[in-house]
């Protein structure tokens, strides 16, 4: 089981939000002064500043990779966006014009795609991936975006911090806030949202936070989950009005209902129950379904997330999400840039 | 051939000669003092004295040398599990230990001390509640596997593999901050400095031998400025056991060579009286030894018993005609006095062109050395002939040189055929291609230390191979470019500052020889993530303000007091040239885009920013060293003997020496660096003793009226022995030094050696082949002559 905790445990700052008060406290180490003066960044359209072409882009930090049609399209760290027509084998670096950390992207078919990151921005695709233009950004946030979903070419919905949810009905040539459709007074954090197969949209987000909508996100349901820890992603199975959700510490849950009532899936490693956070998943063709996260954790369900066989990679390293490489490989991205693996998500063998 | 001295005593021989005695005790009751003086002198390194003080990297490293500070002195044990990992009862029952030992050892910061025993070690994880964490060790550890088991999970969780746990789990690191000076045990208000020598043999005992005696499993690895700088000093004491061999050596050939134990004892105790004297003066005048100026003896000794060779070769030849010892030593006096004035100002003439160069160790090189050959103009040049007048010299010696002054001599008459209008073209020839290859060769030759690791001690040494083992099972490099950013108060945790650096960071990551960059940010974006549950998709700077000033709250020594200076620490690949040269431009391009007005980048400090100064420094001082000396030389060659001829018959064949000389680095892989480049001017300006002594007889006989290549057979049989033996014994002065712990002293010593043997060589080879197309011997046949030495 879950070994004890030791030593000491301090009160979690839930949110950014709450953080003045613990810098407050940590301030009178000596260490900092705290400027109080917030000096809000510019929204003025300064020229274009595009990410620096880097060959080491693809072994920086990367946090979300998808299909666009065949294409694989990773996103992360200083505005990099990488391309592979290979299954990953090799990465072209597209042309995009931020340097900030992108951490999500989503493409409705082989051309349309958007990318979602720091200072609340939104970037589009009409190439697959290769170029890409700002759509939205607003620095006054002073918060990401974490997730975006389309249902088609027009409408779309992208979740963020601080209970952000904003909504375009014309490929996201206008965003529009409308945080205020869902129930969540303590702006909790929005982390992740997914389409239910044959039931609607579901978001995950802090401390256990839940939201359906079966009308394609105009009306929300605030659902109480079965886990107080941030849940960091939310993902279909194969079977109707199937899903999971994960987040910290190794926490799995299943649903058959549309989040109306859940399970926990336990999860054992070698050396007892896994204990990482969980941050991205996948669908793969055949219905099974890989959950990856911290610790190079890689877990695989045959039987649609009823039951996941755990693999560690000896790296160690943090996975933040995964996807199918398309010839029965993995495509694991997250600390240390985008790699392929295994199936179990072992890395490959040389050859 | 005795036949062009004339007898007329000059006023200096007259005050010299006329008053033994007194010259005799006034050298005697200097010595007195001076040897007081000597014993007085002390090693001493001093950092600030081996780097180029006045470069723009340096004055800006100094200027914010406190901001800076707890970047600095530490030590870095490796204790190291040769079978199996570090969890294992007995592996932490002995790094415990050394812990505790390591607790009491003087100029140790107990509170900065680190190693997985250490309470402040901790463990963190996110949970449902917050942050949850402990010590790495817990009270509860007992040794049992259960224990151990929670010991290797809790190390995962600490992030300390890599830092305090090698990335193998086979090795840890207890770290040790020093302190300069901490308080004396018995008197706590006193401060001690710390004595990196002490410090280190310290280390060396208590820990090195005493714990890989009692645990035969671990083996102690040690890493740090201290350290270095303790077997460095180790390896200066060393140097002392070099001179004893050079010295007894040197006796050896003395005694072969005179043939006479008078004048052998003579030589060598005058010639020793000069060392004293230099250390003496370089005490008096406010010096120390460091490991540079502790060569400048080595070079005194070898300078003064050429001198003395020269001057006991002229004795024993004039003694052959003389009546008494009086006579002949007055004579030689007479006749060595100027020639050796001459080759002794040309010695000081390349030393003090060093001084241009603006490094402290060579600027003392430079001093000591023109002191030191001061010095010899009185105990090798008045006091040894003195000293002779009263000694006299061995009748089997004279009786020696009175019959090799009539024979015929085989070899010097093969070597006289270098003069001859055969072999003299074909010896032109063959200098030309080697000159030419020498030339292209030299292409090859780079700019500053090439070696791995410090590279004042040798590739294979133990601090190297220590080094070599930290690097390779740890994330860490030991070359580092601090570039320093400078904000105003409270400035450095603003957004506007941090993103720029963030983007340094990035730019210097992607420059080719650079393996990491870290600096406040690093943290920042590691304590934002962790404010954020661990999620990778926070993994960034914020915007906000509070949440940065928040994020740097736990990078220690990653910013200064008032937050207006944080250090980014590039860690390189190499400390080659092309690596530093690459990475300094990377910055300097960087600043000159981004540099406003609340925020600088300024370059360096940092072990690879001082190498890239110190680089800079000796790229622009390499060639105007070169000119210079030449020029010198030169010079005083044109006053000496007032001939174009006779300067370039001189100095073409330091010319070749110099270009082989820089093919032989390039060969060797020895880079042009603080170490390297006085011997530049200290081979040339020693050099040209040989051509002046060989040119100076060889002019006299083609006055005499003899044919070039008979001049030349006269001129090698009275002084080629003396050459051939002065050669041999500086050579011998400097090659001990190749032996030394101390890779620049090694460097230094092969390439004097090379130098001084080429040289050599090259006055006795090319000189005369010059000759013969540059002099025309008619024209000086008979003629008085307008040189220093015509009388």
């Amino acid at each position: 089981m879950s070994e004890p905790v030791m030593g000491w445990v301090v009160c979690r700052p839930r949110a950014a939000r709450r953080v003045a008060l613990l810098a407050t406290a940590l301030s009178l180490f000596g260490a900092v002064v705290l400027s109080t003066a917030v000096q809000a960044a510019s929204d003025t359209t300064a020229p274009a500043v595009f990410a620096i072409e880097s060959p080491k882009a693809a072994k920086g930090l990367m946090i979300d990779v998808v299909h666009a049609g065949k294409r694989l399209v990773a996103v992360g760290d200083r505005g990099h966006i990488l391309y592979s027509d290979d299954q990953g084998s090799t990465w072209t670096q597209a042309k995009v014009p931020t340097r900030q950390l992108l951490t999500a992207v989503f493409f409705t078919d082989d051309k349309q795609g958007w990318a979602v990151g720091h200072d609340a921005q939104i970037l589009a695709s009409t190439d697959g991936g290769a170029t890409w233009a700002v759509q939205y950004q607003d620095l006054k946030r002073e918060a990401p975006l974490l997730d975006i979903w389309f249902k088609d070419a027009s409408h779309g919905l992208a979740v963020g911090a601080y209970g952000a949810l904003i909504e375009t009905t014309d490929g996201g040539k206008t965003w529009e806030d409308v945080s205020d459709r869902l129930d969540n007074e303590d702006q909790f954090h929005l982390n992740a949202i997914a389409r239910i197969k044959d039931a609607g949209l579901f978001i995950v987000g802090e401390q256990g936070s839940m939201f359906r909508s079966s009308d394609d996100g105009q009306t929300w349901e605030k659902l109480e989950g079965p886990y107080e820890g941030s849940l960091f992603g939310v993902i279909s199975t194969a079977q109707p009005q199937t899903l999971l959700a994960y987040g910290l510490r190794g926490n799995l849950y299943r649903s058959t209902d549309f989040g109306s009532t859940w399970e926990q899936v336990e999860l054992n490693a070698a050396r007892g129950a896994l204990e990482f956070g969980l941050s991205g998943a996948t669908l793969l063709d055949d219905g099974a379904l890989v959950v990856v996260g911290n610790g190079g954790s890689v877990v695989v369900s045959h039987d649609d997330g009823l039951t996941f066989s755990v693999f560690n990679r000896p790296d160690r390293i943090s996975l933040s999400a995964v996807t199918a490489a398309g010839n029965g490989n993995l495509i694991l991205v997250g600390q240390g840039g985008v790699r392929v693996a295994k199936p179990t998500g072992a890395e490959l063998e040389k050859q | 051939m005795s036949s062009h001295h004339n007898d007329k005593a000059t006023f200096l021989e007259r005050l010299i000669f006329n008053n033994r005695p007194a010259v005799i005790v006034i050298c005697l009751l200097v010595s007195i003092f001076l040897f007081w003086q000597a014993t007085l002198i002390r090693p001493s390194t001093s950092f600030e004295k081996m780097i180029p003080l006045k470069h723009p990297f340096i004055e800006k490293m100094m200027e914010h040398r406190n901001d800076l500070a707890n970047l600095g002195n530490t030590v870095r044990i490796s204790v190291e599990a040769k079978d199996g990992d570090i969890f294992t009862k007995e592996y932490m029952e002995t790094l415990r230990q050394i812990n505790d030992e390591v607790f009491y050892i003087s100029g140790v910061d107990r509170s900065g001390l680190k190693s997985l025993w250490s309470p402040s070690v901790r463990w963190t994880e996110v949970t449902e509640e917050g942050f949850a964490g402990g010590e790495v060790i817990p009270q509860s550890y007992n040794g049992s596997p259960q224990s151990l088991d929670q010991l290797r999970n809790n190390v995962l969780k600490s992030g300390q593999v890599g830092r305090l746990v090698a990335n193998d789990f086979k090795s840890s690191i207890v770290d040790i901050p020093l302190l300069e000076a901490y308080p004396d045990p018995q008197d706590q208000g006193k401060l001690l400095a710390l004595d990196y020598q002490k410090f280190s043999h310290e280390l060396e005992d208590k820990i090195r031998t005493k714990f890989q005696e009692q645990n035969p499993n671990v083996q102690i690895h040690i890493v740090g400025f201290a350290k270095k700088v303790g077997d460095l000093i180790d390896g200066l004491i060393m140097v002392v056991l070099f001179f004893g061999v050079a010295f007894v050596i040197t006796l050896v050939l003395l005694l072969w060579f005179t043939n006479c134990l008078r004048s052998t004892i003579a030589v060598l105790s005058t010639t020793l009286v000069a060392v004293v004297w230099q250390l003496g003066l370089m005490h008096f005048f406010g010096f120390g030894l460091d490991p540079y100026s502790m060569l400048v003896p080595f070079l005194i000794f070898a300078i003064g018993i050429s001198h003395g060779v020269q001057k006991i070769n002229g004795i024993a030849l004039q003694s052959s005609e003389a009546d008494n010892a009086l006579t002949a030593a007055r004579r030689t006096f007479r006749q060595l006095f100027l020639p050796g004035m001459i080759a002794i100002l040309a010695d000081a003439v390349g030393f003090i062109t060093l001084l241009i160069i603006d490094i402290g160790v060579i600027r003392e090189l430079a001093i000591g050395a023109s002191i030191g050959v001061a010095v010899i103009v009185f105990t090798n040049l008045i006091l040894l002939p003195v000293a002779i007048s009263y000694a006299g010299i061995s009748a089997r010696a004279i009786a020696r040189s009175k019959k090799d002054a009539n024979r015929e001599h085989p070899f010097w008459r093969l070597l006289s055929n270098f003069a001859s209008p055969k072999v003299a073209p074909i010896s032109i020839a063959l200098a030309l291609v080697a000159f030419g290859g020498g030339l292209w060769y030299s292409q090859n030759l780079k700019i500053g230390d090439l070696d791995q690791g410090a590279p004042e001690l040798r590739p294979d040494s133990r601090y190297n191979k220590d080094n070599n083992f930290i690097i390779s099972n740890y994330s860490t490099s030991s070359d580092v470019l601090v570039v320093m950013v400078k904000t105003k108060a409270e400035g450095c945790s603003r957004y506007e500052a941090m993103a720029p650096i963030d983007q340094l960071m990035w730019k210097m990551q992607n420059t080719e020889g650079v393996q990491s960059a870290i600096s406040l940010v690093t943290v920042s974006k590691q304590m934002i993530k962790g404010m954020n549950e661990g999620n990778l998709k926070w993994e960034t700077l914020s915007r906000n303000p509070d949440v940065l000033n928040n994020s740097i709250a736990r990078a220690d020594g990653l910013y200064n007091n008032n937050c207006s200076l944080a250090p980014v620490l590039v860690f390189l690949n190499d400390h080659k040239a092309e690596t530093l040269d690459r990475a300094v431009h990377a910055v300097q391009d960087f600043a000159r885009e981004n540099n406003k007005d609340g925020l600088e980048f300024i370059l360096a400090a940092g072990n690879a920013g001082i190498e890239a100064a110190t680089n800079e420094v000796i790229k622009e001082s390499e060639l105007i060293i070169l000119i210079l000396v030449y020029l010198c030389v030169a010079t005083m060659c044109m006053i000496t003997f007032r001939s174009w001829a006779a300067t370039l018959c001189i100095v073409l064949p330091l010319v070749l020496t110099s270009v082989l000389g820089n093919a032989l680095m390039a060969f060797m892989g020895i880079g042009v660096k603080v170490a390297t480049l006085p011997v530049v001017a200290l081979g040339v300006g020693i050099g040209v003793d040989y051509g002046i002594y060989i040119y100076s007889r060889l002019e006299s006989f083609l006055r005499a009226g003899l044919p070039l290549q008979e001049a030349y057979y006269q001129t090698l049989k009275s002084t080629g022995k003396a050459v051939l033996f002065t050669g041999l014994c500086l050579a011998i002065g400097v090659c001990t030094w190749i032996f030394s712990a101390i890779k620049f002293q090694a460097d230094m010593g092969l390439m004097l050696t090379f130098m001084l043997l080429w040289n050599m060589f090259g006055a006795l080879w090319l000189l005369p082949a010059l000759a013969r197309f540059l002099i025309k011997p008619e024209k000086l046949a008979g003629q008085k002559g307008n040189s220093l030495f015509a009388h």
